[in-house]
């Protein structure tokens, strides 16, 4: 028997190499930045002048706003230009690879320009440095004037190539800018760019404006304005600057958002002192109720393929996040842990729903499935909500206000931004305090 | 005595209950939870791939043979330190070359100065000697059970014992490997996010050749993620060279597969 | 002796306790009851001895029995006057959603409203407005603040 056994180990001992090819699992990684080099942009000599542009620096320029946008979404960590190798035009045209390596840059971006007949003509190129390769290469032509929304879609293109994700870079948000004593506070519409430059107000403070909403091709904005002290949603066409009340109303109308195909306003109607919800269709003006509820329905939020909405109500007696068909039916709840919710917003990816949280006297910024399990929470302090989601739902954005002394001192209002991800909790910058933030979608789409 | 106890338990604990009801501090604060770090719990056994009786005799010897060599080209740097004070015999020479003898003979008291090699190697050493006075006990028992066992358990075999690397070596490389794998984070986390990486490598650890298993993959619509995972993947093996391989049996290794999965770093 | 030793010790945890207990929160004194402001900081008036305000609990448009009494006046005060019109303007504190304030403030104006008709004023003279959190009459953060924030305005339109 010994024999047998011995007999047996000594074949599996042969046996074995012979198929040993090792295999090592590699299942974590690092969440460190991917060092990136991004050239100056090459201006060709050939550029003919632009009024109010200085063509000799929108090479550095629009490097200086690619850069930005990578610095803040916390993923790449762009290298600082006095340690480059090489010039711009020669690096776009063949990079030392080696040398590039040497800095730690695992990317690189060059590219050039030309700015003639009124045209301005950008071509850019991204190179894999460990590879030694081109990754992508492609070129634009805009007006001139348009520099810095060139600048924001090569980034989103860089940012698709290097994570696989759609980028958010070339986008808006609107805000209401607040000013003034917090009893007595001034509100205006405004809007800039993702990045805080090309602020524009809307509105002129005179009455007080909330929760604006851009629609799905980023060129009207619905809000709650108290025009002749009638709080009522409205119409805003950014172009133009028209302002139109929708529907006829008897009482309050308030949180007003669009529905993904842009045709109808869904919002919440007060009467006799309950809210529920009405969807009113732009063209034909008709209007549908879709709750009938003698509790609190509001905060609405279609989820991107129109057949659900995820809302707000107080029908189990505090504030807590529901989702229904559109028409309606088929009311759920989904939230269930300790603590009031609000705010629900449906990921344009569809996969999540963002809200803020309420407990024991402190406000978090969370998201959940669209069943309500998988809560996570992104981030706590003393007030903050009504979080937006980027287009790429990848990045929500909310708004916080401080505590106030006696007197109100101390008081401000602030944009803050964070990944779904938990990481990269960033305040933007913007011109005034500002609340109520909202995304829009891809500008170039 | 007992009623006054009895009392005595009563209105403490009145007071006790008046005193939490009216002072606001007792009042608990809300637990603010730590966020919650995944731990991985590799088990660690003291021998790893441990040979079977009849070829353990051979490996012991052949790593004997490698230490005595090791040892002997490093050792020339201390016989120089020590050639100088030659003319004048010092008590502290003499202990000097009992000392080298001794390393010939056991290994393991090397001095940690001398023997400049990584974690993986001291080990190895240590290993096989332990097991050498093992197997001198019970030669054909542990080669029976080193059978039955392989016979039961064929999945850990696939890593430990045909492998040819140990748990350490792994370890090692792995860790290596995650220090230079930047893994991108907008991966969708309901895919298959499997690449599998063969690489042929030069006895140093550079790469001679890489290849993804699954390249057709990265081409096809919708699977734009993959492209980009597998991608980061080669980032990450070509930034790691030369990689962290074992000294000794580069037969084994000549040719090895990197499985990288990022589905647990997006789960967590 | 026993006896009279253990009476004392009685008495002295009572008294200790009734001391201690006064120094409680002030969630008994002050101008709290629960969570409704009972005090008269900020309470303006109709006319003399009408209040033009009631105060609420967080996240309740209930009214307490202070508030139906306070209503009671003003109704009276409105049958006397009856060309008088009022909006009823209604507040939230900052602790919540923007939109769910404006909602909450809404129907705290309607409570009022409601209870005012069934004292026989026509809701044709009352109209309501929701200020959410918006227009708040003390603008420290703090329970107290809040609790005054947390309210229901009559205002004379005419």
């Amino acid at each position: 028997m010994k024999k047998i056994f011995l007999f047996l180990s000594i074949y599996f001992i042969f046996l074995n190499p012979l198929f040993a090819l090792i295999e090592v699992d590699i299942t974590r990684g690092n969440l460190d930045p991917l060092p990136i080099a991004v050239s100056p942009l090459h201006v060709d000599i050939k550029s003919e002048k632009y009024e109010g542009l200085k063509i000799k620096e929108l090479g550095n320029n629009i490097s200086s706003i690619i850069e930005k946008n990578f610095k803040n979404t916390g993923l790449f960590n762009p290298l600082k230009k006095e340690a480059f190798v090489q010039k711009p035009d020669i690096a776009h045209l063949k990079p030392r690879f080696e040398d590039w390596r040497l800095i730690k840059a695992q990317a690189l971006v060059t590219g050039k320009l030309l700015v003639k007949d009124g045209k301005l003509k950008i071509e850019f190129r991204l190179w894999d440095l460990t590879a030694a390769k081109e990754m992508t290469a492609l070129a634009f032509t805009t007006t001139p004037s348009n520099w810095r929304r060139v600048a924001h879609i090569i980034s989103d293109k860089i940012y698709e190539r290097l994570t696989g994700e759609e980028g958010y870079f070339d986008t808006r948000i609107i805000y209401v800018a607040e000013s003034g004593p917090k009893s007595e506070r001034v509100k205006k519409l405004a809007i800039m760019d993702q990045d805080g430059a090309n602020t524009k107000y809307l509105t002129l403070g005179n009455e007080l404006v909330l929760t604006p909403r851009f629609n799905p091709t980023n060129q009207m904005v619905t809000y709650l304005s108290y025009f002749r002290n009638m709080p009522r949603v409205y119409l805003l066409d950014i172009e133009t600057g028209v302002q139109d009340v929708v529907g006829n109303f008897p009482g309050m109308t308030f949180a007003p958002r669009f529905s993904p195909d842009g045709k109808k306003i869904i919002m919440s109607f007060a009467e006799d002192g309950n809210s529920d919800i009405y969807t009113m269709d732009l063209e034909t003006r008709i209007v549908e109720r879709i709750t009938n509820h003698s509790s609190i329905d509001t905060s609405p939020s279609f989820s991107p393929d129109g057949k659900y909405i995820a809302f707000n109500s107080d029908r189990s007696g505090l504030q807590q996040i529901y989702v229904m068909r559109s028409d309606g039916s088929g009311v759920k709840r989904i939230t269930f842990e300790k603590g009031i919710y609000g705010t629900p917003v449906w990921s344009p990816r569809g996969d999540l729903i963002a809200f803020t949280k309420m407990r024991k006297g402190r406000f978090y910024i969370g998201v959940m499935r669209t069943d309500g399990s998988g809560e996570r929470l992104l981030t706590e302090n003393f007030y903050q909500e009504a979080p937006s989601w980027s287009p790429n739902g990848r990045v929500l954005v909310f708004y916080r206000e401080t505590k106030a002394g006696s007197k109100g001192e101390g008081f401000s209002a602030t944009l803050w931004s964070i990944d779904i991800t938990g990481y990269n909790e960033r305040k933007l910058t913007t011109k005034t305090d500002a609340s109520d933030p909202s995304w829009s979608s891809l500008l170039s789409k | 005595m007992t009623k006054s106890l009895i009392y005595s338990l009563i209105f403490h604990s009145v007071m006790i209950l008046l005193t939490v009801l009216t002072l606001p501090f007792m009042i608990r604060q809300p637990v603010d939870l730590p966020p919650i770090v995944s731990v991985e719990l590799i088990q660690i056994s003291d021998k790893t791939n441990i040979p079977f009786a009849p070829k353990a005799r051979k490996i012991i010897e052949e790593t004997k043979k490698e230490e005595e060599r090791v040892v002997s080209e490093q050792a020339p740097p201390a016989a120089k330190a020590k050639e100088k004070p030659d003319r004048i015999p010092l008590p502290d020479e003499k202990k000097e070359k009992k000392q080298i003898v001794k390393k010939k003979q056991n290994p393991e008291e090397i001095e940690p100065q001398i023997r400049q090699s990584s974690e993986f190697e001291k080990k190895e050493i240590v290993d096989t000697n332990q097991i050498a006075a093992l197997i001198d006990k019970a030669k054909e028992e542990e080669a029976i059970k080193k059978n039955k066992i392989d016979k039961l358990t064929q999945s850990s075999v696939k890593n430990s014992f045909a492998t040819g690397l140990t748990l350490s070596e792994e370890d090692a490389l792995r860790a290596q490997i995650f220090g230079c794998w930047s893994v991108p984070l907008g991966l969708p986390y309901d895919e298959n996010l499997l690449v599998r990486i063969k690489l042929k490598l030069k006895k140093d650890g550079t790469i001679m050749k890489s290849e993804i298993l699954d390249h057709q993959r990265m081409n096809r619509p919708g699977q734009k993620f993959y492209k980009v995972l597998a991608e980061s993947a080669l980032r990450a093996v070509r930034l790691c060279q030369p990689l962290k391989v074992p000294p000794t049996g580069y037969e084994k290794w000549k040719e090895i597969q990197l499985n990288f999965n990022p589905e647990e770093m997006l789960k967590g | 002796m026993i006896f009279n030793k253990n009476l004392k010790n009685i008495f002295l945890v009572v008294f200790t306790t009734l001391i201690l207990s006064a120094c409680s929160t002030a969630k008994k004194s002050g101008d709290l009851e629960g969570d409704v402001y009972t005090g008269t900081e900020t309470v303006k008036y109709l006319a003399s001895g009408v209040p033009d305000r009631v105060f609420f609990a967080t996240n309740k448009s209930s009214l307490t029995t202070a508030s139906r009494a306070t209503l009671r006046k003003q109704a009276k005060f409105l049958r006397k006057n009856k060309k008088l019109n009022v909006t009823i303007e209604g507040h939230a504190d900052e602790r919540g959603t923007r939109e769910y304030n404006l909602a909450l403030g809404e129907r705290r104006a309607n409570a009022a409203k409601d209870y005012l008709m069934t004292y026989g004023i026509s809701g044709k003279r009352i109209s309501t407005i929701s200020y959410g959190k918006e227009k708040p009459v003390n603008p420290a953060s703090s329970p107290l603040a809040w609790s005054q924030n947390r309210r229901s305005v009559t205002v004379k339109v005419n």
